[in-house]
């Protein structure tokens, strides 16, 4: 057993090989592995008989003294004997082999391939130790162990051989027991010319080596035959094993050892895969949450509370309920125009007190008014196509302007020009300043225009008629429209441009259409679209919420307000009892004034700021003159 | 029913059997896998509910496959602690684009040898008289001193969870999606379902290490420690 300290994985190919064939050479080197052989090395001759008869070899192996004698004369009985009868004999002492093995397996840390490794190495060191016949009586009961060991090491080794030793060194290996296999077979051929045994004797054993070898692949039990051989061989891989192989159990000890792994610790991973994340995380979301959500409208989680109910109703009596007219502005001094079949009224919010601006003939109605941006004057445009203007202050008609033949059911002012459009399709510029007022006239609308809005730069115009077109014009050539867009269905009335994407425009349809569109007025490309299911009479961008307004007619008569982009409608607030015609914000951009068929109009706190919230959004809202840090109110 | 009489004892001064350890160190190593996916961001805040545990707001995740793969490697490692086989419980965290193991929490288990824990092992006051409960009882003030009432352990424990949470602090920021896996260091003998294999140690190569507090219990004591890579 001293020999144990000896490591030399190899070895334990050889062994398997060796051993059963030579019958125990120990003597030669003592490799690690073979650290169990030592006791085998004891072994003699005899173990070559352990291959023949395992029977013979134990009971052999029992007497003991005599082993060698009796190896050397079973020796050349032996070759020739068949591995099967080893085999059979091997089948019962396997296990013996496998408790010594065991220890040899621990080291090599390969596993239960690993205990027949060290099996066979075993059964090489016995074989060894068989091989010189100097073996003690005890070694050849090791040997016969250590055979048996070898034999069911064999059938291991077949596994080895797989491991450590490809294909063809697989059989070889099996004489040999390891790797250098082709190194040992040389070698022992040599060293059995050179063993102390006699060059009869090696004679033999080289032939019965060689038959071995080529007997190798056939099986174990060839190996049996060889044992004499074997024994020569395995000194030889001995001499030659005696460095450390790095497949060494030994060899890998130390190394585990010296990088401080321990090999009796296995680290097992949970294999499965663990599930995705169902989106990508960013830490620094997560530790820099401001304390309160930026966007508060932004998340359906803090949507703002929108009051539902009116702030103030007001009666609109005579109301005419005709969808292509605009008779409801909300100037930026605050008040409010509403054209009431003959008459205008201007509705001062700060004061609640209600004047008649004018009345028109008999012959005629009001079909549209509009405050100029400074709020000091209002236009209004009459069934007949004439165009007024009046000092709302003074109470008194400043001009009036002539050119359409149909009446005038929409306008818009730019600074000084005013747009306006009529039933026949055509939009005049007038110029109120000048004598000659009309400035430019754009041809593109086929029938009744009802919806007209400037941008709030004045660099775009955006109109919408009954031939269920909406028309982009640049208000540098008013030649033709910048961009057409036939995705409507119906009639175009309700237009908004965004106030804080200034190439954003928004579209409303009529009934047989319903949709609101979402345009980039620089390309013309459609970006959004929401069905919002009823007609679309109104829309007004909120000035400091990402949101836009719609007001609707059939069926719900309603008002909604939908965020942007998202497309979410916020709220939708059953507004009048019958369809809302015309809206407008108030210059605050706070509440929205809505007037509809039932001859209401009333007033709603939609986009109510609250305190300390940026006004970055609606100061960028060149539209609004009022400055949004005042605070408008209604009486 | 005489072993009900010193299991309350042992209840009272707040005594753990080796058995009940090995649960509370899983049910620890539970909570932990949570909340370092939650501190660690592998999976989103929305994700994890909280949930009140050793006197914190502990965060679970709320995901059912989440859930459910923790759950399995539980159940594993639950027959693992009461057998007393592992060794290290080591949740790794790998980049998802490139593959690399970018943050390694490595909590150390150490058994520890207990001449008291062999005394208040059920079977010997099970099989103890009257007379044994009052053996129990000293045996018990006698450990007092050692060991540790349950709400001690509580305590280091929630100490334990600040500090992970704290941690984050100093933790490098983690780039791009991030997966985990979870390795045991079992001893050889251990028997391995399918589900488990062997693999390497996942160490993060070059990486800083901070040791972290740890807590023990009468028969096991966590170590924990974590590392990560550096960043330049």
């Amino acid at each position: 057993m001293a020999t144990a300290s000896v490591s030399t994985p190899i070895k334990s190919h050889t062994g398997l090989f060796s051993s059963r064939t030579a019958g125990g050479r120990m003597p030669l080197t003592p490799s690690p592995s073979q650290r169990t052989t030592p006791v085998k090395i004891s072994s003699s001759p005899f173990t070559p008989e352990k291959s023949d008869g395992v029977h013979r070899a134990a009971s052999r192996s029992v007497y003991g003294g005599n082993l060698t004698a009796h190896l050397r004369a079973s020796r050349a009985n032996n070759h020739r004997d068949s591995p099967k009868s080893n085999i059979a004999r091997v089948v019962s002492t396997p296990r013996k082999v496998l408790e010594l093995g065991v220890s040899n397996f621990t080291l090599t840390g390969t596993g239960a391939h690993s205990k027949a490794a060290s099996s066979s190495s075993s059964s090489s060191s016995s074989s060894s130790s068989s091989s010189t016949s100097a073996s003690s009586p005890n070694g050849n009961t090791k040997k016969k162990t250590t055979a048996v060991k070898k034999k069911p090491a064999k059938t291991t080794i077949a596994y080895k051989g797989d491991r450590f030793i490809p294909n063809r060194s697989a059989s070889t290996a099996y004489s040999d027991g390891s790797v250098k296999l082709g190194m040992r077979e040389g070698r022992s051929s040599r060293s059995r010319t050179g063993s102390t045994d006699g060059s009869s004797v090696l004679a033999s054993a080289t032939d019965d080596a060689i038959s071995a070898l080529e007997s190798l692949s056939i099986g174990d039990r060839r190996r049996d035959d060889s044992d004499n051989h074997d024994s020569h061989d395995d000194d030889d891989e001995a001499s030659s094993y005696s460095r450390p192989s790095p497949r060494s159990a030994a060899y890998r000890e130390t190394l585990a050892n010296a990088c401080g792994v321990n090999l009796n610790t296995r680290i097992l991973q949970f294999k499965p895969a663990p599930p995705e994340s169902s989106k990508p995380v960013d830490l620094r979301q997560q530790y820099n949450r401001p304390l309160k959500p930026a966007g508060a409208a932004n998340s359906a989680q803090f949507r703002r509370r929108i009051a539902t109910a009116p702030e103030r109703v007001l009666d609109a009596p005579g109301l005419i309920d005709d969808y292509y007219l605009n008779l409801l502005d909300w100037s930026s001094g605050n008040q409010v125009a509403i054209g009431l079949e003959r008459s205008v009224y201007v509705w001062s919010a700060d004061e609640g007190s209600v004047n008649c601006l004018l009345e028109t003939s008999p012959d005629t109605y009001v079909s549209s008014v509009k405050w100029s941006g400074d709020g000091a004057y209002v236009g209004v445009g009459l069934g007949t196509g004439e165009v007024q203007i009046w000092d709302v202050a003074e109470g008194v008609k400043v001009r009036s302007m002539f050119g359409h033949d149909s009446r005038v059911g929409v306008m818009g002012w730019n600074k000084h020009i005013l747009s306006t459009g009529a039933r026949s399709g055509l939009v005049f510029n007038h110029d109120v300043r000048i004598a000659e007022h009309k400035v430019a006239e754009l041809v593109s609308h086929t029938s009744e225009v009802c919806g007209l809005e400037w941008r709030s730069d004045g660099a775009q115009l955006a109109t919408g008629g009954n031939d269920n077109l909406v028309s982009i014009w640049d208000a540098r050539s008013l030649a033709v429209p910048k961009f057409t867009k036939t995705n409507h269905k119906a009639a175009v009335k309700a237009l908004a441009w965004c106030p804080w994407n200034l190439n954003l425009l928004a579209t409303g349809g009529g009934s047989y259409d319903r949709h609101i569109h979402f345009w980039n007025a620089s390309t013309g490309a459609r970006v959004n679209s929401i069905d919002t299911g009823s007609q679309v009479t109104s829309l007004r961008w909120s000035t400091h919420y990402r949101e836009i307004v719609s007001t609707s007619g059939f069926p719900d008569n309603s008002l909604s307000i939908w965020s942007y982009p998202t497309l979410v409608r916020n709220v939708e607030i059953p507004a009048h009892e019958s369809r809302v015609l015309h809206s407008c914000l108030s210059p605050d951009g706070q509440m929205l004034a809505t007037a509809a068929a039932d001859e209401s109009l009333k007033f709603w706190k939609v986009f109510e700021k609250k305190p300390g919230h940026s006004q970055a959004l609606s100061s960028a809202s060149s539209s609004i003159k009022a400055s949004s840090g005042q605070q408008m109110t209604i009486r | 029913m005489a072993s009900a009489g010193p299991e309350k004892d042992k209840s009272k001064t707040h005594k753990l059997s080796l058995k009940g350890s090995a649960k509370l160190v899983a049910e620890f190593f539970q909570y932990s896998i949570h909340t370092i996916l939650f501190q660690r961001g592998v999976y989103p805040a929305e994700d994890f509910t909280a949930v009140k545990k050793y006197g914190l707001n502990m965060l679970v995740s709320s995901d059912d496959q989440v859930r459910a793969y923790i759950k399995k490697i539980m159940s594993q490692l639950d027959k693992w602690m009461l057998a007393g086989k592992v060794q290290k419980l080591v949740i790794v965290i790998t980049d998802k684009d490139t593959g690399e193991h970018v943050e390694r929490w490595q909590f150390d288990v150490q058994i520890l040898s207990k001449p008291k824990s062999s005394k208040s092992s059920s079977k010997s006051r099970s099989a103890a008289t009257a007379s044994a409960k009052d053996q129990e009882n000293e045996s018990s003030s006698k450990s007092s001193d050692a060991a540790k009432t349950e709400a001690e352990i509580q305590a280091e424990i929630a100490a334990l969870f600040r500090q992970i949470t704290a941690s984050v602090t100093f933790l490098p920021q983690l780039q791009g999606d991030c997966t985990f896996n979870v390795l045991v260091y079992a001893d050889a003998s251990s028997e391995v379902p399918v589900e488990w294999g062997d693999s390497d140690a996942k160490e993060i190569v070059g990486g800083e290490r901070v040791q972290l507090r740890g807590f023990s219990t009468q028969s096991h004591r966590v170590e924990t420690l974590v590392s990560y890579r550096l960043v330049e």
